[in-house]
């Protein structure tokens, strides 16, 4: 895993595709979708069980964004970061307990763990604030933004653009992967000495399950949080 | 890893653009299945929270008017039924003095009646017995009279009545 050898790939309409990503992504895109429909199937006033959950979940992500975009502007992206936050945190959990290698390659594993698939998610939210940008300002004092505070600062601020795309992509690649990469380790571990070993390794590799489910909760918050300030960023420049 | 980015961004585009669009199909499932009717749902909520909390407020103050309203009938209520009381007694404290008086005149003009009558009957009788005693005597004396006087001495008494007329 990692390894640019262990990744089946195939050809589709003159585009390669890495199989590994196209099923776990799959398979995340199945369980968001289903996890909330599954909650969402009875709608009433007095909420019931799935509904109060998914009330909560909603009230979650509509907080992250409206702790830093100001104003009523946040409710344009609480889909978008509602998507994101629940398909985030199920690639990163997905990989803790489901990770599928046929023959040396993977195909299935956290849909995080690789930095092509966080860096789509960080190019779509720069995306999505450069367009906010530009929908709120209008072209001209969009960009009239990478200016300030003087015209030199123009390389700087491409600059930054791009190195929020890479820090917000890269950040949770890193989490998930390492997490990932010391999961397999200590598997390896388990079944390198017979018995031995795999009474350390179980209780380890049950303690390293559960401070990856940790992070990439975290992880997803802060990808979500991160996609707000960004936003919010695009949206204050003209005050 | 840079060889690991290296080899992924030889297959990005494919990749990138499956997530995207099934990113972008997710969002509208989600968008259609919990988002809309969700929000909807918790418009709905706080629409029918806050109007609730309106009528909450009229109503309350609609029941203070009605106990208002209820206090002050009582009250009056409380105060008329005391008038009509007082009015009661006191028209029949007059209908009791009234039909007292009434009874008593009533009694008195009836005994002065009856004591009339009791005279009158009395009189009455007394001249009927004085008459009857009248004609009785008469009878008596005239049978008495017719007795005794037989034609001899009917003649000596018309001829001592015809004496007496001639002196």
């Amino acid at each position: 895993m990692g390894d640019p050898s262990s990744v089946a790939t195939f050809q589709f309409g003159g585009l390669t595709f890495n199989a590994a990503n196209i099923y776990s992504g799959l398979i995340a895109f199945v369980l968001v979708f289903l996890f909330v429909f599954a909650l969402s199937r009875h709608i009433t006033m007095k909420p019931g069980k799935g509904q109060n959950i998914l009330e909560w979940l909603i009230d979650f992500t509509n907080g992250i964004l409206k702790g830093s975009i100001p104003g009523n502007e946040a409710g344009a992206f609480g889909l978008y970061g509602f998507t994101l936050f629940l398909f985030l945190f199920i690639s990163n959990q997905l990989g803790l307990f489901l990770q599928i290698a046929v023959g040396g390659k993977d195909f299935v594993r956290s849909p995080t763990s690789d930095p092509i698939v966080t860096m789509t998610f960080s190019l779509a939210t720069l995306m999505i604030a450069q367009f906010a940008g530009v929908m709120k300002f209008g072209w001209k004092k969009h960009f009239s933004g990478y200016l300030q505070p003087f015209v030199f600062w123009l390389p700087i601020s491409i600059f930054e653009e791009f190195t929020n795309f890479l820090t917000l992509g890269l950040r949770i690649f890193g989490v998930i992967f390492s997490g990932e990469m010391l999961l397999k380790i200590i598997g390896g571990l388990a079944f390198s000495h017979g018995i031995a070993t795999m009474i350390v390794a179980v209780p380890l590799e049950l303690v390293w399950q559960a401070f990856s489910a940790f992070l990439g909760a975290i992880q997803a918050y802060v990808f979500v949080t991160l996609s707000a300030v960004y936003i919010s960023k695009k949206l204050e420049i003209g005050d | 890893m840079f060889s690991h980015l290296a080899v992924a961004s030889s297959l990005a585009i494919g990749d990138m653009l499956f997530y995207a669009i099934c990113f972008i199909i997710l969002m509208w499932l989600i968008k259609l299945v919990a988002w809309k009717p969700i929000n909807q749902m918790m418009q709905d909520r706080a629409d029918k929270i806050s109007n609730d909390i309106d009528s909450a407020e009229k109503s309350r103050d609609d029941a203070a008017k009605l106990a208002k309203q209820r206090q002050d009938a009582l009250a009056n209520s409380r105060q008329e039924a005391t008038g009509i009381v007082d009015s009661a007694k006191k028209q029949g404290q007059q209908q009791r003095d009234g039909i007292l008086a009434q009874a008593q005149t009533d009694a008195q003009a009836l005994k002065d009646n009856a004591k009339k009558d009791i005279e009158q009957e009395r009189q009455d009788a007394l001249s009927s017995v004085r008459n009857d005693v009248a004609d009785l005597s008469i009878e008596i004396a005239s049978k008495i009279i017719q007795k005794e006087l037989n034609a001899d001495d009917q003649k000596a008494l018309i001829d001592s009545y015809i004496e007496g007329l001639g002196k």
